[in-house]
């Protein structure tokens, strides 16, 4: 959070002046308190559904059912979370969740680098042609691909196993792609000149020049695959039966009385704990998310 | 020139991108080819005697009402959702472009719910809705509104669009970089001109923002048509095999899909379904693509622009 404010003059900076001179009028005048009023009721808007969730995380479930509602529990209902822990095999989940998304961003930032590579510094016939097809495949809307690939895999046996996820990681992401070869693109030439005097490969060039020096892109690609598929629910739903499956389709499939209705205090708190490391993430690594929302959106 | 091919051998690059192709071919092509074969049958997902049906399946599809349904519900549902995201989104990005105190809180805060898992999102969006313990329906009860059932028909369908709205944070960010790329010397100028405020968004930022806006249009409505996640799990009973669940006003286009495929086993149909909706969004898409000379502002240099921006 710290490191994105300074990209922008923060009001209360004391360079902020400097910034003001040299940005001339940018935005003249002190924004008016009525703005503050609208800015607090949107905050309200995006933060009050996590309040409202950590609330119901801590509540019993006659305190949850209330009416009319009791905002704050009497007492903080710690045991939701032992609950939400041990009413199913989380860790097991977790660990499902970990190793699903792990690999697959592993493999899908190391492919979609050599891609990006291939597209960005190096040329042979079709190179136009293909680069077009990678932009609108970015088009065509994944949910498509996944029912028939479910149905494809399901009759070569790759359901219930994580080959889908491997394959598709091996296989490298349009939108990756895109950003390494941007990235590669705007490296200067000289860099390659030496190495090629001295007769080394491009495998070589690649692995030893230019990875080293996409770091900021390898890490925005895996943190972003990441999130992905630790987020990513229809996947997991159609190709992973329950000891496979990982935490996101788990946390809507547990949690019930013996009447089969959702116990949503304990709910509220699997999903607090799901939620855990996609926030740390992104509070620590926001200026990633940034960068790599501005390119997805700049691209036109 | 042959000097200059040397340098790059043509294996190289077939090599290095080879990955891609190779997966796409697998991965994306043969699936879709796989789909139109399984359209042309009535396979139910699992018993192997299944028989060629030709084209039934899509001269079905045509007189179907339900799904026609679905799809102008999709229709709707996008042409309310891609004008308020877009909207929002660069009200949003107006708001944070202005000198405020603690500026990078608010631009986190709003971001934020775009990372939010949708799994997790719809656990929130559930509890905020809930007729008798959400707070949604205890706010309004303090002006005196009576509870509404939001997760059940007809409300149903604008919990989802609220639930979309949540997400706009992504496309502030996006809307942010646009703005900050408009150079201030153009606004200052048709301001000294005499222009208002109104008239200086209206003619000189929106303009320069426009290829921008425009892909935004694009992305925002090949993503608003296949929306059926949330929908799904924002029943209030929620599982992958509740999908009957879904009240009948969020039942878009690929719900219908996933129905058609999972719940009434017609795999053959749902596939039809599939490849009909893929050449509307590949329709749709073309058609924007057309339409983008008229309202779409391109600097000199498109290639060198693209370059520049996205770095």
């Amino acid at each position: 959070m710290t490191t994105t404010e300074r990209e922008t003059p923060a009001g209360l900076a004391p360079e902020a002046k400097h910034i003001r001179k040299a940005e001339k009028v940018r935005k003249d005048k002190r924004p008016p308190a009525i703005l503050y009023i609208l800015i607090l009721l949107l905050s309200v808007f995006f933060i009050g559904p996590f309040l409202w969730l950590i609330l119901a995380a801590l509540k019993t479930p006659a305190e949850w059912a209330s009416f009319p509602i009791q905002v704050l529990p009497d007492k903080a209902q710690w045991n939701n979370f032992v609950d939400a822990v041990t009413q199913m095999d989380f860790l097991a989940y977790t660990a499902n969740s970990l190793f699903l998304a792990t690999t697959y961003s592993v493999l899908i930032t190391i492919s979609s680098a050599t891609v990006g590579f291939g597209f960005a510094r190096l040329r042979a016939p079709g190179k136009k042609a293909l680069f077009l097809v990678l932009l609108s495949t970015m088009m065509i809307p994944q949910i498509l691909t996944l029912l028939p690939t479910y149905v494809l895999f399901s009759q070569i046996g790759l359901v219930n196993t994580y080959w889908p996820w491997i394959l598709w990681g091996l296989a490298a992401s349009p939108y990756m792609v895109f950003l390494f070869r941007q990235f590669f693109s705007s490296l200067p030439r000289e860099l390659e000149d030496a190495a090629i005097m001295d007769g080394a490969g491009w495998l070589r060039i690649f692995v030893q020049i230019f990875l080293p020096l996409s770091r900021p892109v390898l890490i925005t690609s895996f943190l972003l695959s990441f999130t992905w598929t630790w987020g990513d629910y229809i996947g997991p739903a159609l190709l992973l039966d329950t000891d496979h499956t990982t935490l996101a389709v788990a946390i809507t499939a547990w949690y019930q009385d013996p009447n089969g209705n959702t116990i949503p205090t304990v709910q509220a708190a699997a999903a607090v704990l799901y939620i855990l490391p996609v926030l740390s993430i992104f509070f620590f690594a926001q200026r990633y998310f940034v960068r790599s929302t501005v390119s997805s959106g700049v691209k036109g | 020139m042959a000097r200059k091919w040397s340098r790059y051998p043509k294996k190289a690059f077939y090599a290095f991108v080879g990955p891609w192709v190779i997966g796409f071919v697998l991965l994306t092509a043969l699936p879709m080819v796989f789909g139109l074969l399984v359209s042309l049958t009535n396979f139910d997902g699992s018993s192997p005697r299944f028989k060629w049906v030709g084209l039934d399946n899509y001269v079905e599809l045509f007189t179907d009402g339900e799904a026609w349904m679905a799809l102008l519900r999709t229709l709707l549902f996008t042409a309310i959702v891609v004008p308020l995201t877009i909207g929002g989104s660069l009200g949003l990005a107006m708001i944070i472009n202005r000198r405020l105190r603690a500026l990078g809180l608010w631009r986190t805060l709003f971001f934020l719910p775009s990372v939010v898992p949708v799994v997790a999102m719809a656990i929130m969006w559930k509890l905020v809705f809930n007729r008798d313990s959400g707070i949604l329906n205890a706010i309004l009860g303090v002006v005196g509104i009576q509870p509404i059932a939001w997760l059940l028909d007809p409300t149903a369908f604008y919990a989802l669009v609220i639930l979309m709205l949540w997400g706009l944070g992504a496309g502030m960010i996006i809307m942010l970089a646009a703005l900050q790329g408009v150079p201030a010397e153009l606004e200052e100028a048709a301001t000294i001109d005499g222009a208002g405020r109104w008239s200086v968004f209206r003619h000189v930022t929106v303009p320069m923002i426009s290829p921008i806006l425009f892909f935004q249009v694009i992305t925002g409505v090949i993503a608003a048509l296949q929306v059926f996640i949330q929908p799904l799990l924002l029943t209030s009973s929620a599982g992958i095999s509740k999908v009957s669940g879904v009240p009948d006003s969020n039942n878009l286009y690929m719900v219908q899909v996933y129905k058609e495929f999972f719940l009434s086993n017609r795999f053959g149909y749902g596939s039809a379904m599939l490849w009909i909706f893929f050449l509307i969004i590949l329709g749709l898409t073309l058609l924007f693509l057309r339409s983008s000379q008229s309202w779409v502002y391109y600097e000199v240099d498109t290639e060198a622009e693209k370059e520049g921006a996205t770095r």
